[in-house]
């Protein structure tokens, strides 16, 4: 039992903005009044919900990959050290599995969302979530060019294909699904992209990306999942990509879908060297649209490594680079590429980059719907966010920055013109309750009664990137995870998923398919749900 | 002067890093006594293996067989170290200045990633001297290498800049992938010299076998063996550069990268 | 430079007409590759199964899986490196010294042949075995054929995968990678994982004698080191955990026989392409399994006192 006093509490869900109350918590839920326990003094702290990261790359085959592609990474990692309660490991840009729920646990954040996993490896990715510590985790499951739903979206086979879906979502233990460049992770395994949407996939007659992108909105709908598809979208990074965008968004239209990493889909101009910001545009969409969520994706500068299953593109950036390259096609479903990069204030195409990702956030007016991400570790690590929160809330500083970029980047973008500052309660929204009710978490970023007790008290301070990133005490699911800069009592997440409604007989029809184009048996393809440490299972309605 | 005698054989590696002036020079003989090393996965005081005398001073004189003392030097920017015996891995890793003299020999990735300063080792040294780590872009960026006996595998690996001069035989892959800076072989080397090199100069002054990717260029005495040669001779190492002592045949590679490396073989006067 | 450029083995399986084994045998070391991943299945994109792919066998010596090859290539020993840099140098059109080729045992108009045919395939693959990465240039054999199948993606689709040896060795990877960012060669004796191959890698830090106690699961060192390891090994407590009494179990101080890992024992094994697959058991065994004795293990030592820990922080950059 645990009562936290005397702080400024930020719980938006609720509608408390700034408010002096107790927060009290009793067998790892928030309570209404507590008798006895521990009582925190937070006078001079701020109370916020926990953090919830609804895209990352955390856990899982594609990680693991780029860990092993760049030893010279790991060794520049913080290095976290072996104690009696803590695993030892290393952070930085990949950081290993125990390192990832400390930084996390340490910034504030209890929930994480790993956003892109291949059924063929899930196994593989529970296991790994199953060793990052502390905060509670949901996966969502790659399908925008596992074949054998495309082929059922090219024969027109809707509903067989939702019956698919969900027997898949339910192999794969996933709390949703994802989908990356539809179309163009299955014309990579020949060697293209797909970077027209009405134009049909390499290696199919008639599919296009549109097709695909329709059908899986739909049949995440029908399927009921708590989370809309979530959507990272054909020629990401491309100059000129808002088109692609803004068409994507149209195929979306009655649709309820989920935009990943929006910095990287927002790009005017004809090529690099024309390359402009397009937020502007997209941000008029969204506000526009409440159908819609997408998260920021947003870019700073500095070192850091890129992993996306968007094989094609990673091609493209390692010819671009010279840097090294890793790729693997993960037969029948999807990839993924990974190229070490570094974005530099000096060239010009990063700083347009840089500035995008906070226009997104500060152009869409409405905080529930863009949230704090930085697709890690693809624009910037997630534990650098207290940076762009501090980009966020102080438009002098922000300004500061822009002094310091190509002065071309003036004439490329807007943000020098953006007076709008973050409030703490917007950064509440973005961080925690925004995620959650995208996610369909409705007991995570908030602290009304009943809501999981994950809670970050930071210490006021006058530089917002200072005080968000340390925070004073950490409360994840009642338990002090975080006290006075240690991190200490390391207990273990939960692991969100769905079990979809499908016709048990669809596995009739899969097993045949299975056995002629994969590589093992197809008893072994489901992973047992006794892999996954706490699973919890979150309707379907 | 600070001297440390070695005066109990660690039985596994001990890692000492503070064995560096740039942490002693300012150090009383209590504080150096109490300096921390690393025995394995304990944690012991320096005195537990070494008597200690002087105090506050950047140079560092080390006595007893330190051959399982590894990170000697460590990053160090000045003064200097003398090392009796012979001395384990990593030693001078990282080094920013200052000088490391080694009377025996040295274990693998002496001057690892170093940007500046001198180390001397009069016996044999093992393998990635002045290297890069794995997965590092570069190896060296500066300073100067100089190996009086034989020298092992990866010898300037990666390096980009700075000169490695060797008096010994050196093993495979000498110069791989390297991309700047200037290797010396006085008594050639086994396989693969060069291999895969982008930029750099590899000088040998006896015959080497050569990979089927580099191609022969000419025969010369180029300029800039004059400043090398002079430079190198003056700390012991001769080079001939006199149009009477012979010619360098270049050779260019390597084709696979492709690189725009060269490695110079000596070639005696005709007699 | 540097990178992999790879695949699942279905991607093999679906679509490859042109496959290597490198240093490799794998009609007798990888008994089902041909026949479950390679050559004989008929794939979603190669429906005419075998006739539709060309096999190239590249070895020191005629094994039994030249026999399956459409084109043995017999190298002289010690040549890999020399060739695989010749391959990549004609792969981009430069020239090679001619006399310098002879020495490999092959012709340039053979290795010329190799890289026509390698560009012109849909689909390449070049698998990779031991005779590759354990002879003379080790690691960067390894390199060497990695940097071919990566810049062969500048003309088609084309991938490289290492034939993993038995005991599961890629799943140890794996975890050892997730677990604390390497691979293998990982030391902890600092608190935080290291990595340095020579340094840290096994047979290397036992041969050197750098250790002072040993624990060894599911591997055999004192049947294959060089003597100094064996000797050492012999020499220290060393404790063996393995189903079977081992030669290192008859030089070392404990042996605890544990039950057998896939049989008896649940888990999860992760395949040369990195696709973990479940372990079932289907036998009771009256040994304890590996987990348990480790578990056991580090109860007793958490009860030992307290050591000071050698945990000051040395990073390169602090």
């Amino acid at each position: 039992m645990l009562r936290i006093t005397g702080g400024r509490v930020y719980d938006p869900a609720n509608g408390v903005d700034g408010v002096v109350k107790d927060v009290c918590i009793a067998d790892g839920r928030i309570v209404p009044q507590v008798e006895g326990g521990r009582t925190i003094d937070a006078t001079g702290l701020i109370v916020f919900p926990g953090g919830v990261d609804i895209h990352t790359h955390v856990a899982g085959a594609a990680l693991n990959f780029a860990r092993g592609l760049t030893p010279e990474n790991m060794r520049r990692g913080l290095p976290f050290v072996h104690t009696k309660d803590l695993r030892a490991g290393l952070g930085g840009v990949t950081p290993t599995t125990f390192a990832t729920g400390y930084l996390y646990a340490g910034m504030g954040w209890t929930t994480v969302n790993e956003a892109a996993v291949p059924i063929l490896s899930a196994r593989h990715t529970h296991e790994e979530l199953h060793d990052t510590p502390i905060v509670d985790k949901s996966c969502l499951v790659l399908m925008a060019n596992n074949e054998i739903v495309l082929d059922l979206l090219e024969a027109g086979e809707v509903e067989r294909a939702t019956h698919v879906v969900g027997w898949l979502i339910w192999a794969a233990k996933a709390y949703g699904v994802k989908a990356v460049n539809p179309g163009g992770v299955a014309a990579w395994k020949w060697g293209k992209d797909a970077k027209v949407l009405s134009g049909p996939i390499e290696g199919y007659s008639s599919l296009t990306p549109a097709a695909i992108i329709a059908g899986l909105a739909k049949i995440v709908d029908d399927l009921k999942l708590p989370h809309p598809l979530h959507l990272h979208c054909n020629n990401l990074g491309t100059p000129g990509n808002v088109s692609t965008t803004l068409e994507t968004l149209k195929i979306l239209e009655g649709h309820r879908a989920h935009l990943a990493h929006l910095q990287f889909h927002a790009y005017g101009g004809n090529d690099w060297g024309t390359i402009r910001s397009e937020a502007a545009v997209l941000a008029e969409y969204f506000n526009t649209h409440p159908n819609l969520t997408t998260d920021a994706g947003a870019m700073l500068f500095g070192d850091t490594v890129t992993i996306t299953a968007d094989g094609p593109l990673e091609h493209l950036l390692h010819q671009l680079s010279g840097r090294k390259w890793g790729n693997v096609d993960v037969e029948n479903e999807t990839g993924c590429g990974i190229v070490p990069h570094t974005y530099k204030p000096s060239k010009l195409v990063n700083a347009v980059q840089w500035a995008v990702g906070l226009e997104l956030l500060l152009l869409i007016n409405d905080p529930w719907r863009v949230f704090l991400t930085t697709d890690h570790p693809n624009g910037a690590c997630f534990w650098r966010y207290p940076e762009i929160i501090r980009l966020l809330m102080d438009a002098e500083f922000r300004k500061e920055q822009i002094k310091a970029l190509p002065p071309e980047t003036l004439n490329r973008t807007a943000l020098a013109d953006i007076d709008r500052q973050y409030t703490l309660s917007e950064i509440a929204i973005i961080s925690a309750a925004g995620p959650a009710r995208a996610l369909g978490l409705s007991q995570k970023g908030h602290l009304g009664v009943g809501a999981d007790a994950d809670v970050a008290l930071y210490e006021e301070h006058p530089d917002s990137g200072i005080l968000f990133e340390y925070p004073r005490y950490v409360i994840k699911g009642g338990d002090v995870v975080v006290e006075e800069g240690q991190l200490r009592n390391v207990s273990n997440g939960r692991q969100f998923l769905v079990h979809p409604a499908f016709d048990d007989q669809i596995e009739a029809y899969l097993r045949p398919l299975f056995q002629k184009v994969y590589t093992m048996s197809f008893d072994n393809y489901p992973v047992e749900i006794e892999r996954l440490q706490e699973p919890d299972i979150k309707p379907c309605a | 002067m600070i001297t440390l005698t070695l005066k109990e054989q660690p039985n596994v590696p001990l890692e000492a890093e503070m064995l560096s002036p740039d942490v002693m020079a300012a150090l009383t003989n209590d504080e150096i006594r109490a300096l921390p090393v690393y025995l394995g996965k304990r944690r012991r005081r320096l005195d537990d293996f070494f008597s200690v005398e002087g105090e506050k001073s950047d140079e560092l004189a080390i006595h007893g067989d330190v051959v399982k003392v590894k990170w000697i030097g460590r990053g160090m920017t000045r003064g200097r170290i003398t090392v009796a015996s012979s001395v384990g891995m990593h030693l001078g890793a990282h080094m920013k200045g200052g000088s490391i003299d080694v009377s025996g020999n040295a274990a693998d990735w002496a001057g690892a990633e170093m940007s500046g300063g001198v180390i001397r080792i009069r016996g044999n040294a093992g393998g990635q001297v002045g290297a890069a780590y794995r997965g590092s872009l570069s190896g060296m960026t500066d300073g100067t290498i100089l190996i009086d006996g034989t020298a092992g595998l990866e010898v300037g690996m990666r390096m980009k800049r700075g000169i490695i001069a060797v008096g010994g035989l050196v093993r495979d892959f000498a110069g791989l992938q390297m991309k700047g800076g200037t290797l010396v072989l006085r008594s050639g080397a086994e396989l693969r010299t060069g291999a895969w090199m982008v930029r750099g100069t590899i000088i040998s002054l006896k015959p080497i076998k050569l990979l089927p990717t580099f191609s022969y260029a000419s025969t010369y005495n180029p300029t800039f063996l004059r400043l090398y040669g002079r430079h190198l001779g003056a700390l012991g190492f001769t080079l001939p550069y006199e149009d009477g002592d012979g010619a360098y045949q270049r050779y260019s590679g390597d084709a696979c990268v492709p690189g725009k490396g060269e490695i110079l073989v000596w070639k005696p006067p005709a007699t | 430079m540097g990178g992999k450029i790879t695949c699942t083995l279905g991607e093999v399986k679906n679509r490859a007409d042109f496959i290597v084994y490198w240093g490799g045998n794998p009609a007798e070391c990888h008994p089902r590759h041909f026949t479950k991943y390679t050559l004989t299945q008929k794939g979603k994109f190669v429906p005419e199964g075998r006739k539709g792919r060309t096999m190239v066998l590249v070895d020191i010596r005629e094994t039994l899986s030249a026999k399956a090859a459409d084109i043995f290539l017999q190298i002289r020993p010690g040549m890999d490196f020399e060739i695989l840099t010749i391959l990549r140098a004609l792969v981009k059109n430069q020239r090679v010294n001619a006399a310098a080729v002879a020495e490999t045992g092959l012709t340039l108009e053979q290795l010329q042949d190799v890289v026509d045919r390698m560009k012109r395939a849909k689909f390449g693959v070049i698998f990779f075995g031991m005779g590759l990465s354990m002879t003379r240039g080790k690691h960067m054999n390894s390199a060497g054929v990695l940097s071919l199948a990566a810049e062969l993606n500048e003309f088609t689709k084309f991938v490289c995968m290492p034939m993993r040896g038995h005991g599961n060795v890629t799943g140890s990877d794996m975890v050892l990678r997730w677990s604390t960012g390497y691979p293998f060669g990982v030391s902890l004796s600092r608190g935080y994982p290291r990595f340095n191959p020579g340094e840290f890698s096994t047979v290397d830090l036992i041969v050197r004698g750098d250790n002072d106690a040993a624990l060894i699961l599911g591997a055999d060192p004192g049947a294959t080191m060089p003597q100094p390891g064996i000797d050492h090994l012999a020499r220290i407590p060393t404790i063996v955990l393995d189903p079977k009494v081992t030669h290192t179990s008859r030089l070392a101080r404990v042996h605890i026989t544990t039950a057998v890992t896939g049989v008896s024992a649940p888990g999860t094994a992760y395949r040369m392409d990195e696709i973990p697959l479940p372990l079932r058991p289907i036998l009771a065994s009256p040994y304890p399994t590996d987990e348990e004795v480790v578990r056991r293990i580090r109860q007793a030592v958490a009860t030992k006192p307290a050591w000071a820990p050698a945990t000051h922080v040395t990073t390169p950059f602090s």
